[in-house]
């Protein structure tokens, strides 16, 4: 147990990077907030860059750096069009309650 | 009665067992340590880039200390040791051809058992799942979006501690920088009555902060009298980065293999980061000034433009 605690390995930012990962989903799963979704899938790209960046060093490989580099890039752009669709959707609706978004559901 | 037969031929083949073992050492021929080929160096060289130093080892039946045939070498195996500390240890077929495992000895920092960085991955660690369930828990979206920013700190922490220090940089610029101001815009535009900011209030409040900035504006001052005047013998005397020698995860590292293997992802990247910039306006912007949500009068974001110009939405 006290090895569990202090001798911090690269399972422990496996582990961190699931709950972070699994917190993501619950969030995108149980929130109905449009920008609260959007930001739950940040919290999962940051997971799987975390879990990236602890493979790399475990295997001494270092293009998973540029991989996650890659996928903040992607997060970056998901995130400006998320946010703008938010806009958008606000301005039209006046809420951006995503159960209320049932246009294209006929 | 019958136990005791039973030990006695357990023993006997025990010992058996061991003097035949001990005979088949006695037997093995002679396993001398020589240093390696240099092709063998070159390989591991080339694929542990960051490696500092190799050292090889083959091990030969005999002893002799000529040039090393292909043929006499039995067993091959490097030790290559990395600037941070770790070591690995390589196994080589026995002509230098390939390499079959490479098996890392993880007696860094991360695997170490120093009590004060576990201390400060249990409170990156929570600093990080906390301001997670802060961002999917809260009402407020303002507290949301500031449960989210104390998360990204505690990831770039988190990189920091994997080695990847550009990387941790560059969390904090993007994420905590650039993405918290978008989503606060995005919340501020929203403007939900709920959605105030969380700031403390009144003299409390008032005083925390101006203790704030004074201890930031003294720890500046501090920083800038310590400066002290670039050493020129000192700059020349450090090691000049190559392409083999850069530190794990620093710029130098990550830019050789970004601009190396990783071009085309990198290019790529800038042409998606483009698209997303005019999606972005092209969605966010209203369709027609004279559309169905022009008449709204507090629209927040129509609100200061009192008649589009035509040629603005087109």
């Amino acid at each position: 147990m006290s090895d569990l605690v202090w001798n911090i390995g690269y399972g422990h930012f496996l582990v961190l990077a699931a709950v972070l990962f699994l917190i993501g989903v619950g969030g995108v799963l149980f929130r109905r907030n449009a920008l609260i979704i959007l930001m739950s899938v940040e919290l999962m790209l940051n997971a799987a860059n975390v879990t990236l960046l602890a493979f790399s060093r475990m295997w001494g490989d270092l293009s998973a750096h540029t991989f996650a580099l890659i996928v903040i890039a992607v997060a970056a752009a998901e995130a400006s069009v998320g946010l703008a669709i938010v806009v958008a959707v606000f301005r039209g609706r006046r809420n951006v309650e995503v159960d209320r978004l049932t246009t294209l559901r006929h | 009665m019958i136990r005791t037969p039973l030990v006695i031929v357990r023993a006997a083949g025990s010992a058996a067992a061991a003097i035949a073992a001990l005979a088949l050492v006695a037997c093995a021929p002679p396993v001398t340590p020589a240093p390696c080929p240099p092709a063998v160096q070159a390989k591991v060289k080339d694929q542990l880039r960051t490696a500092t130093s190799i050292t090889c080892r083959t091990h030969r039946a005999e002893a002799a200390t000529a040039d090393i045939a292909v043929g006499d070498i039995d067993r091959v195996e490097a030790l290559a040791a990395f600037p941070d500390g770790r070591t690995a240890s390589v196994d080589i077929t026995t002509d230098g051809k390939t390499i079959q495992s490479i098996t890392y000895t993880h007696n860094d920092l991360v695997a170490s058992s120093s009590k004060s960085l576990a201390l400060m991955f249990w409170l990156f660690a929570f600093a990080t799942v906390g301001g997670a369930v802060f961002v999917v828990s809260r009402r407020n979206l303002i507290a949301a979006v500031m449960g989210m920013v104390g998360s990204f700190l505690g990831i770039a922490a988190i990189y920091m501690m994997l080695y990847a220090q550009f990387l941790a940089i560059v969390q904090m610029l993007v994420y905590a920088g650039a993405i918290m101001v978008l989503f606060v815009f995005v919340v501020m535009i929203l403007n939900r009555p709920e959605d105030e900011p969380v700031a403390p209030a009144g003299r409390a409040g008032q005083a925390i902060g101006g203790l704030a900035i004074l201890y930031l504006v003294g720890r500046l001052i501090m920083m800038l009298v310590r400066v002290q005047p670039p050493n020129v013998d000192l700059a020349n005397a450090a090691p000049l980065p190559t392409a083999q020698g850069h530190d794990w995860g620093t710029i130098g590292a990550v830019g050789t293999d970004l601009f190396g293997p990783g071009l085309f992802p990198f290019e790529a990247i800038s042409v998606l980061l483009l698209v997303a910039v005019v999606g972005a306006i092209a969605i966010a912007r209203p369709l027609r000034p004279g559309g169905d949500n022009a008449g709204d009068d507090n629209d927040p974001l129509a609100g200061d433009a009192p008649s589009h110009p035509e040629g603005g939405a087109a």
